[in-house]
């Protein structure tokens, strides 16, 4: 199956994403498919998003995988903490993941409540 | 799972090298890296290989290519390769997931002839995972190694790995060379534009829109 994303969709979510980063403090925002490919973005970002989104979707597949082994279902957090940027990976949906960069003065526990806020915003657009 | 931005006007295509260990898909991808890098004006995003310390593919050899616009749309092609050793069947899985065209890179060794089938076996079976078949994505094969003196290492004829591998298929193939560079180009550019043909008659031409 292949998809389609709409021009208003883009749009939508990408504003959801810019509102985001402009409350949090968080550098930047990609939405990926499983499969690896970048869906929305916001921000500024100067490495190739391209990769960072096939990254991102094998390290959270790579994760899953790890927590099925160990018949867990999934980890609730998957953090990489670095000097100066720190990620998190969110899945939003089952097809879906949503990777953001911050810095790592901000607090990870309010960033968190604010990315589980945005699941429904961003579900509610896109459908799950 | 090619992904179609109507806002961006991009289309992105996954594109996997499969194949038993050492035939060469790494091999494949390096060669065609090396030569954007020299014939293009435009900067290539970097090879992005996770490996072993002896080399060997641990998850996925990764790097994604523009190939200028169709109808309007900048198509982006994803080109992954897959850890070709049985052990890492896990991994190997999950690079599957949203394919839409694919390099079988079979072994011309003679010795190699198993593992070629096996490996062949191995992707159905990986397809399914993800709920999809072969008739589900484009596929081409490569006969790798054909530069090798069959008088120092037996090869296998391109006729038996045709009725091994693609008698029922019958999809097209190439006997190729990933060391020398022998038709590597030629594989990946017709499997790009069987893949984007496919992806544009099923998504813009249709006009069919899914909304997730």
């Amino acid at each position: 199956m292949n998809t389609v994303i709409r021009e208003d969709v883009v749009i939508k979510v990408e504003k959801i994403l810019q509102d985001f980063i402009d409350e949090s403090g968080a550098t930047y925002a990609l939405i990926t498919d499983m499969g690896g490919n970048p869906l929305f973005t916001a921000g500024e970002e100067d490495f190739d998003v391209d990769t960072l989104a096939a990254l991102s979707a094998a390290n959270y597949a790579t994760t899953k995988e790890i927590a099925n082994l160990i018949k867990e279902d999934n980890f609730s957090l998957l953090f990489h903490r670095g000097n100066n940027e720190n990620v998190h990976f969110a899945k939003i949906t089952q097809d879906i993941l949503m990777i953001v960069l911050f810095k790592p003065f901000l607090s990870l526990g309010l960033l968190r409540l604010k990315i589980n806020s945005l699941q429904q915003k961003i579900i509610s657009i896109i459908g799950d | 799972m090619a992904i179609v931005n109507l806002k961006d006007k991009t289309i992105q295509i996954k594109i996997v090298y499969y194949g038993p260990g050492r035939s060469g898909k790494t091999t494949n991808l390096e060669f065609i890296h090396n030569k954007l890098q020299q014939n293009r004006n435009q900067q290539i995003s970097k090879l992005v290989s996770i490996d072993t310390k002896g080399d060997r593919t641990l998850f996925f050899d990764f790097f994604p290519v523009s190939l200028g616009k169709i109808n309007g749309f900048d198509l982006k092609l994803k080109l992954y390769t897959t850890p070709g050793q049985v052990k890492y069947e896990a991994t190997r899985r999950l690079v599957l997931k949203g394919v839409d065209g694919l390099v079988f890179v079979a072994d011309s060794l003679a010795s190699r002839q198993e593992a070629n089938l096996e490996s062949f076996e191995n992707l159905k079976g990986n397809l399914l995972y993800h709920k999809q078949s072969l008739s589900d994505v484009k596929l081409i094969f490569q006969w790798n190694k054909r530069d090798i003196d069959e008088n120092m290492i037996p090869l296998s004829p391109v006729e038996d790995m045709q009725k091994l591998l693609n008698s029922e298929l019958n999809v097209q193939s190439f006997s190729a060379s990933a060391v020398s560079g022998m038709n590597v180009l030629k594989t990946v550019n017709y499997i790009s534009k069987e893949t984007v043909r496919s992806v544009i008659e099923k998504t813009i031409l249709n006009k069919h829109k899914i909304n997730n």
